[in-house]
């Protein structure tokens, strides 16, 4: 994706787009270390090393560039797993493809997963609505998982909320335990445990020990 | 709603001083039951101040107007908010721990123990709007000091779950992976917390069903889970 160096020169709207995400990553790594609330525009803007007047002219407020990481960070890892589940046929095997999408960005990123996973709540009103768009974006991909299930009308009305609020937790336990490169071995058991409940403990195992498509 | 099996919500005098002290809820102590010991009511304001204001909002100013001291007897206390507030997540934590501790312990058996247990919980937190929104939201709100206390306080309840293991039959044992019992408290969790965000803390207890339902199902299957899920 990246131009390569020398070759053309980088377009204002690289540069833009590169600050605007170094901008991010700088606020995702102070909020790991101090938590959102201790952050500070000074801290952001010394971690990423620009110029104060360079952070405004792309954020408005700490919030703002809160809220845009947050989002960027959903929007990527949704894309991620649309794509990867893309390349497969049937719920269950799209399931293990998208959570094995999902948690190879969590290792590739894990200060902006917390961020998206936890800081998220922490962080005022609007963050914390941003927060539970995102959830309610991934139910449906866990509902379809109803049609397959012989008892699916019976199944807890909240059942896909708690899987997915299951996942965020052992995701989050795993970063901050320091082992997000590891994260991706978590794959076979969190396909079996959103799984499960829709396929039997069985079936899930079956699906879980399939290797998912590799990365494009 | 399965919910109404459950024991009613103790009443005021079992709670520890600091709790018995606060406003919201169902046990409204008058004034006069103040418990004079100003650590105890500064801990009372706090959690006021932070209903009204949240965390963020909350100034020490509110928390000493809530608690009737001075800003001086504040910092003969704490030294900041955040101090303050680990002593008021603490002691809130400890009553839910010792709820849920206490309803658990009464069932001899663990598919019951686990329903009286979460019913509990969803008992303490929506007859304490203000108490659950400090310890399941706010808390994550209060910085990295709290938030640690916040981690260590959900997974505690993981032991719970876990005691789901014994006897079952080595079939069942070998297909529930290391990870379930985290994440069947942290999918209960969640929900529980996204729901008094979105102001529905009064109904937790309708979630007891599914819960329950949820969390039985690794260790009985579904129908048997389905089963104590819905039994009053």
């Amino acid at each position: 994706m990246r131009p390569s160096p020398g070759r053309h020169p980088l377009s204002r709207e690289f540069i833009a787009r590169h600050q605007r995400a170094r901008i991010i990553s700088a606020l995702a790594e102070e909020t790991v270390e101090k938590g959102y609330r201790a952050v500070t525009v000074a801290d952001i803007v010394r971690r990423a090393g620009i110029a104060r007047n360079t952070f405004y002219e792309n954020f408005s407020s700490k919030e703002d560039c809160f809220l845009a990481a947050a989002e960027f960070g959903v929007n990527e890892t949704l894309r991620q797993i649309v794509e990867a589940s893309g390349k497969v046929d049937g719920w269950p095997a799209r399931v293990n493809a998208g959570l094995a999408a999902f948690l190879r960005y969590v290792a590739s990123d894990p200060a902006l997963a917390r961020l998206c996973v936890v800081e998220a709540l922490s962080a005022g009103p609007a963050s914390v609505e941003r927060y539970e768009e995102s959830v309610q974006s991934f139910l449906p991909l866990f509902r379809m998982g109803r049609k397959l299930c012989p008892h699916g009308e019976d199944l807890p009305g909240t059942l896909e909320e708690t899987i997915i609020g299951g996942i965020f937790w052992i995701v989050y336990q795993r970063i901050i335990m320091g082992q997000a490169e590891q994260i991706e071995e978590l794959r076979p058991e969190l396909v079996e445990f959103s799984l499960a409940p829709y396929l039997g403990a069985e079936a899930a195992k079956r699906v879980a020990a399939e290797a998912p498509p590799l990365a494009s | 709603m399965a919910a109404s099996a459950d024991p009613p919500v103790e009443p005021a005098r079992d709670y520890p001083p600091e709790l018995a002290r606060l406003p919201p809820g169902r046990h409204g102590l008058p004034r006069e039951f103040v418990a004079h010991n100003q650590r105890e009511r500064l801990i009372a304001g706090i959690a006021e101040a932070i209903a009204e204001n949240g965390y963020s909002g909350t100034t020490i100013a509110h928390i000493t107007r809530h608690a009737a001291v001075s800003r001086r007897t504040f910092y003969e206390h704490f030294a900041s908010k955040d101090e303050c507030f680990v002593a008021a997540y603490d002691t809130v934590m400890e009553e839910l721990r010792e709820r849920v501790a206490g309803a658990f312990e009464d069932e001899d058996e663990w598919p019951r123990a686990v329903r009286a247990g979460i019913g509990a919980m969803l008992a303490f937190l929506a007859a304490e709007p203000h108490l659950a929104r400090l310890c399941m939201v706010e808390a994550l709100v209060a910085g990295p000091v709290v938030v640690e206390r916040y981690d260590a306080a959900i997974q505690s309840f993981v032991p719970y779950f876990r005691g789901g293991r014994e006897g079952r039959p080595p079939e069942v044992l070998e297909r529930l992976s290391p990870t379930t019992e985290e994440a069947l408290v942290g999918g209960m969790v969640s929900l529980i917390s996204r729901r008094i965000i979105a102001g529905k803390t009064a109904e937790l207890e309708t979630l007891l069903p599914d819960l329950v339902e949820f969390t039985l199902t690794p260790y009985l299957g579904s129908a048997e889970a389905a089963k104590v899920a819905q039994a009053s």
